[in-house]
């Protein structure tokens, strides 16, 4: 399996007033195409700025990201958010859909914003389908309980068929019945279409379901 | 239609509501104003078109755009009669006086047979005015509900009994006998200026070569040349116009800018969204861009339909002709679009720049 992911001794540290705040004091990973990977760590670890990282949402301080194969730290805004846009979803801990699109709005959105021209009701259909979503396509985020509207933005998120997709935290605001629900569609969605996932998680049982476990400490990569 | 520009506007029904309407004042300003100047402008030409003669005969000063004075003796009509190439002259009384409608109006003192001869005018309702006070009226006066024999207030308190209806408009809308303004303005054998119909158009300069020889010191002009529109007679008038223009535009400019600062504020996390997803800075400007310029849109349908509604209603009270004319109302709508556009563009910019981290943890 190719190497989808790798990150070099990145660093990143925080200039708050006068006081420089180090989040991340040299981590090093690297992930294999339809990889599950979980990151676990205690609050203030690095975990978040990690993932903004590899998202190319920050710039390391040191260090260096290849996202299949593409350097995103020597690139500009601009191309970060090109390579962002072609091979990274995002799912957050606090589904940040927009309020005023359906869910069939958002992953249409989501299209538009990829760029490539593509408008394919179908692939959208396909993918709420499977996320078991088909009846709540037009729906607005209000109208959807937690764990329908965490599928829907794991929908958004893989819609463009992402290289990884980046999940943070995806089931802390849900209970464990939709926890479970949707740690089953990430599931899903690594072994059926070997989608690449890397997961921040506080739960046991989430990282359980994943295939590797990284554990975080201090900005550093402990275990 | 399940788009974000479209549902953002209707998720703030009130405020989008309070957008189109800053924008469409600016439009419907721009509207009124030149549709105002223009339609005054058209009237008095299209009433000064329909005045025949070619030359009019008076006194330096005695004729301004909103003042006059006669004090020229009746005399010279006898007397411009008699120089070759004349066909006829009249004597005409310009009296203006102070009136509700636009600040100032106008009645003339007409000899109405020569008048009424030498202008084509006719009688279309009642006859003409035969006592001090009777006038007749054009068509465009008596639409404001002054039939024959209902009386109008000219100048002063006396009221004066309308004895007929004339078309097509020439000069001002009102006219009585020249005796009975004379009598009024205790002006005996006088009158403001001569109008002189010339046998033969083409010879006009020639003609009035001839009067001033034989009458130097006094002032003749040709018709054509005297009526001219309100805005060359107006100094400034299109420099006005413009800084109005101007005005409009920053209104627009300003309304959006608010606007759309406000409502980014308000959707800073839906920026940060944007952003994690991959949407690039030209993406996030083109559609603040878009969501103004459908306020700007909206604002103008509005503001057109503000405009014609209080045309009309203006109109309808006072009387006041209002004239909308292509170029300006493409120029207004370029001042809506523009002006939204521009305004929409720093709050723009301001978004395309937040660090979407930050703007993710907005609360």
């Amino acid at each position: 399996m190719a190497t989808i992911l790798k990150a070099d001794n990145l660093e990143k540290v925080y200039r708050v007033g006068k006081v420089d705040v180090p989040a991340l004091r040299g981590v090093s990973l690297a992930a294999q195409e339809g990889e599950f990977v979980a990151v676990m760590g205690p609050s203030g670890c690095g975990k978040s700025t990690m993932l903004h990282l590899l998202g190319g949402l920050l710039t390391p301080t040191k260090g260096r990201i290849l996202i299949d194969g593409e350097d995103m730290t020597a690139a500009s805004d601009a191309k970060r958010t090109d390579i962002r846009r072609r091979k990274i979803g995002f799912v957050f801990q606090r589904f940040n859909l927009f309020p005023t699109l359906t869910a069939e709005g958002n992953l249409r959105l989501a299209e538009r914003i990829h760029g490539n021209g593509a408008d394919d009701p179908g692939h959208r259909r396909e993918i709420l389908r499977l996320l078991r979503l088909e009846d709540k396509m037009h729906h607005k985020p209000l109208e959807l309980s937690g764990g329908e509207q965490q599928r829907v933005a794991l929908a958004r998120a893989v819609v463009n068929r992402p290289a990884i997709v980046l999940a943070d935290e995806p089931t802390g605001n849900l209970d464990s019945e939709n926890s479970e629900l949707v740690l089953k569609m990430f599931r899903e969605l690594n072994n059926r279409f070997n989608q690449t996932i890397i997961m921040i998680t506080h739960n046991p049982e989430a990282a359980a379901a994943c295939q590797r476990i990284i554990q975080m400490r201090d900005g550093h990569i402990v275990n | 239609m399940d788009s974000l520009v479209v549902s953002n506007i209707r998720q703030r029904p009130l405020r989008s509501a309070i957008s189109i309407l800053g924008v469409a004042l600016g439009v419907a300003l721009v509207m009124l104003f030149t549709g105002l100047a223009h339609g005054m402008s058209d009237d008095l030409q299209k009433r000064s078109s329909n005045v025949r003669a070619e030359i009019i005969f008076t006194r330096p000063g005695s004729l301004q755009l909103t003042s006059s004075s006669a004090n020229l003796n009746t005399r010279y009509v006898e007397l411009l009669q008699k120089i070759e190439g004349v066909e006829s002259a009249t004597p005409v009384i310009r009296y203006f006086y102070p009136s509700g409608s636009f600040g100032v109006d106008q009645v003339e003192g007409v000899e109405w047979d020569g008048f009424s001869k030498m202008n084509n005018l006719r009688l279309v309702r009642g006859h003409a005015p035969n006592s001090p006070d009777e006038i007749v009226i054009d068509e465009t006066k008596a639409a404001r509900n002054h039939p024959v024999g209902s009386t109008l207030k000219v100048f002063g308190d006396k009221l004066y009994r309308v004895a007929g209806i004339y078309a097509p408009e020439s000069g001002a809308r009102a006219k009585m006998t020249l005796a009975a303004l004379q009598d009024a303005l205790e002006a005996p054998q006088k009158c403001t200026f001569i109008y002189v119909k010339v046998k033969n158009p083409d010879e006009q300069v020639a003609v009035a070569k001839r009067i001033d020889q034989a009458f130097p010191g006094n002032k003749i002009q040709f018709t054509r040349e005297v009526f001219a529109s309100i805005e060359s007679s107006i100094p400034g008038l299109n420099i006005f116009l413009r800084v109005l223009v101007l005005l409009a535009a920053i209104v627009s400019a300003l309304v959006i800018m608010l606007a759309m600062h406000t409502t980014i504020t308000e959707r800073t996390r839906e920026i940060g969204i944007l952003k994690a997803m991959g949407a690039s800075r030209g993406y996030i400007i083109s559609e603040i861009e878009r969501e103004a310029l459908l306020i700007s849109f909206l604002g103008l349908i509005v503001g057109f339909a503000l405009a014609a509604i209080a045309g009309f209603g203006i109109h309808k009270a006072t009387g006041l002709i209002f004239s909308f004319g292509g170029w300006w109302a493409l120029t207004a709508a370029l001042i809506g679009l523009l002006g939204g556009a521009l305004g929409a563009f720093y709050p723009a910019a301001r978004a395309a720049n937040l660090d979407p981290v930050n703007a993710l943890a907005y609360e």
